[in-house]
């Protein structure tokens, strides 16, 4: 170690502070102007927290387990009866889904309809959260290794949860639809209405430039309109309410209380374009402008 | 400014590395639990910010134990783990010490309630700060209600937050007798 004179010494200690304190401002006005800055870093310190953080959230989730068995208990009679009579009516229902789909299948074949695309699913947990006021974030115990890339759609069985923004090996973080960078694409289901579901780090997103605003109804149910080539049209997002400033959209997922999510691959995860470093970025148009050109290399150089 | 008010005061030397690492720990915990998926409605948006009350009771105490580099370090990834803007949470962490620092000899040595008067001062100035650091950099005003209730819920909380770390003090650092001196 280097020896110091303890004046030396002394003024080193006494400036630690104020210099680390400029020092992490710095760095918020440059993430803040260069935001793929601290990307590597980020995924690095989620790949290593990872395993550790899934297990400190494994005794939450056996507990919450635990509690919805005692609860279980409690109400079994009634629930017993209510799924006897929802059963009921499934089947009913059942049998109707299989009329159509035969009925589909038919006129598919006789209309020459390219089917959907194959999509796969990974099943991961949420393993942190943004734990704070300010952004909407979890992290899932799921990464690159298990094929999950940026820009896929995270969805529950109740509906759209948000979308990969950060891969890593191990570990992933999502954007929530609620957080306040969030945007989506979303069209009123059983119309041509458009608007856009913007997050402001509230519960219920707000709905904004809506295409015909009065033809909106509170309850109309919100889902994707697959513009921009993100999500997949039709997925199910939420319910239109009311709100001080405008409409809003109640999600259909409890967002607060999500345990395990679906990571989809519709194949559509290019379209989020990665972001691009500012060395690259100067003398470009943009990063509408790379992505096109990696998707039509037949196209001549200008 | 006097730079003197940032140094920390002579404390009795602590021998046991371990015992001195306890106060990192011990943030690094809180910091750590604070982002762990607790399945509460509405939690996410209120959790009270247990990191900034450990900060606040160690700078109190044992502030030779909780270097300002160990408070960029936990900030720093306690951003990079949450998503937030890098810088916030080290910037957070560090003006609390700074505050603290300067304020600290009308608190050391009190009954509780000065204690948590100080924390709620403290504390509840530096989370309202943050609030307007985060405005300014999504340049829009934010809504204020779930700050006042994560204010609330953390200043609620403190109390338990100190009890424990003071245990965890007593227990491992400053054995029984050095607690409320100075």
């Amino acid at each position: 170690m280097i020896r110091l004179s303890p004046q030396i010494r002394a003024g080193i200690q006494r400036s630690t502070l104020p210099a680390l304190i400029v020092l992490s401002g710095a760095m918020l006005i440059a993430g803040k102007a260069d935001q793929t800055m601290f990307e590597t870093l980020r995924t690095g310190l989620s790949d290593v927290t990872a395993p550790a953080l899934d297990v400190a959230s494994r005794p939450l989730g056996a507990a919450e387990a635990a509690l919805d068995r005692v609860r279980g208990f409690i109400g079994v009679y009634h629930e017993n009866r209510r799924l006897e009579e929802e059963n009921r009516r499934l089947l009913q229902w059942q049998q109707v889904a299989l009329k159509l789909t035969t009925e589909n299948r038919q006129l598919q074949g006789l209309l020459r309809v390219v089917p959907d695309r194959a999509v796969s699913y990974v099943t991961a947990r949420v393993i942190a959260n943004s734990g704070g006021a300010y952004v909407r974030t979890v992290m899932i115990n799921a990464g690159s290794q298990a094929g999950l890339a940026r820009g896929q759609a995270v969805i529950t069985g109740d509906g759209l949860v948000g979308r990969l923004t950060e891969v890593g090996g191990r570990a992933a973080r999502a954007l929530l639809i609620t957080d306040l960078n969030s945007r989506i694409p979303v069209k009123i289901e059983g119309s041509s209405t458009g608007a856009v579901l913007a997050g402001d780090n509230s519960e219920r997103p707000r709905l904004l430039y809506v295409g015909a605003p009065e033809t909106l109804k509170i309850g109309d149910r919100v889902v994707t309109s697959g513009e921009g080539g993100v999500f997949p049209p039709d997925l199910p997002v939420g319910m239109v309410s009311a709100g001080p400033s405008g409409p809003r959209v109640e999600p259909f997922v409890e967002l607060s209380q999500l345990g395990h999510v679906l990571v989809v691959d519709y194949g559509l995860s290019g379209a989020l374009p990665q972001p691009i470093p500012p060395a690259v970025r100067s003398g470009r148009k943009g990063k509408a402008a790379t992505s096109e050109e990696a998707q039509a290399p037949a196209q001549p150089p200008r | 400014m006097a730079l003197r008010e940032f140094t920390a005061p002579e404390l009795p030397r602590v021998n046991s590395s371990a015992a001195r690492l306890v106060p990192t720990l011990t943030t690094i915990i809180a910091a750590l639990v604070a982002i762990l998926p607790l399945q509460i409605p509405g939690y996410v948006a209120i959790t009270p910010a247990l990191a900034l009350m450990a900060v606040y009771h160690w700078t109190l105490y044992r502030p030779d134990l909780l270097p300002p580099y160990a408070l960029f370090a936990i900030g720093i990834g306690e951003d990079l783990l949450t998503g937030s803007p890098v810088g916030v949470g080290a910037l957070t962490l560090l003006v609390t010490r700074a505050v603290v620092l300067r304020s600290r000899r009308h608190f050391v040595g009190r009954t509780f309630p000065a204690v948590w008067a100080g924390f709620t001062l403290v504390g509840g100035g530096i989370m309202l700060g943050v609030w307007a650091l985060h405005c300014l950099i999504e340049f829009s005003l934010l809504n204020p209600r779930n700050v006042v209730f994560r204010m609330v819920l953390t200043i609620a909380i403190f109390p338990v937050a100190s009890f424990l770390l003071g245990r965890i003090q007593r227990a491992l650092i400053d054995g029984p007798r050095l607690m409320h001196r100075r």
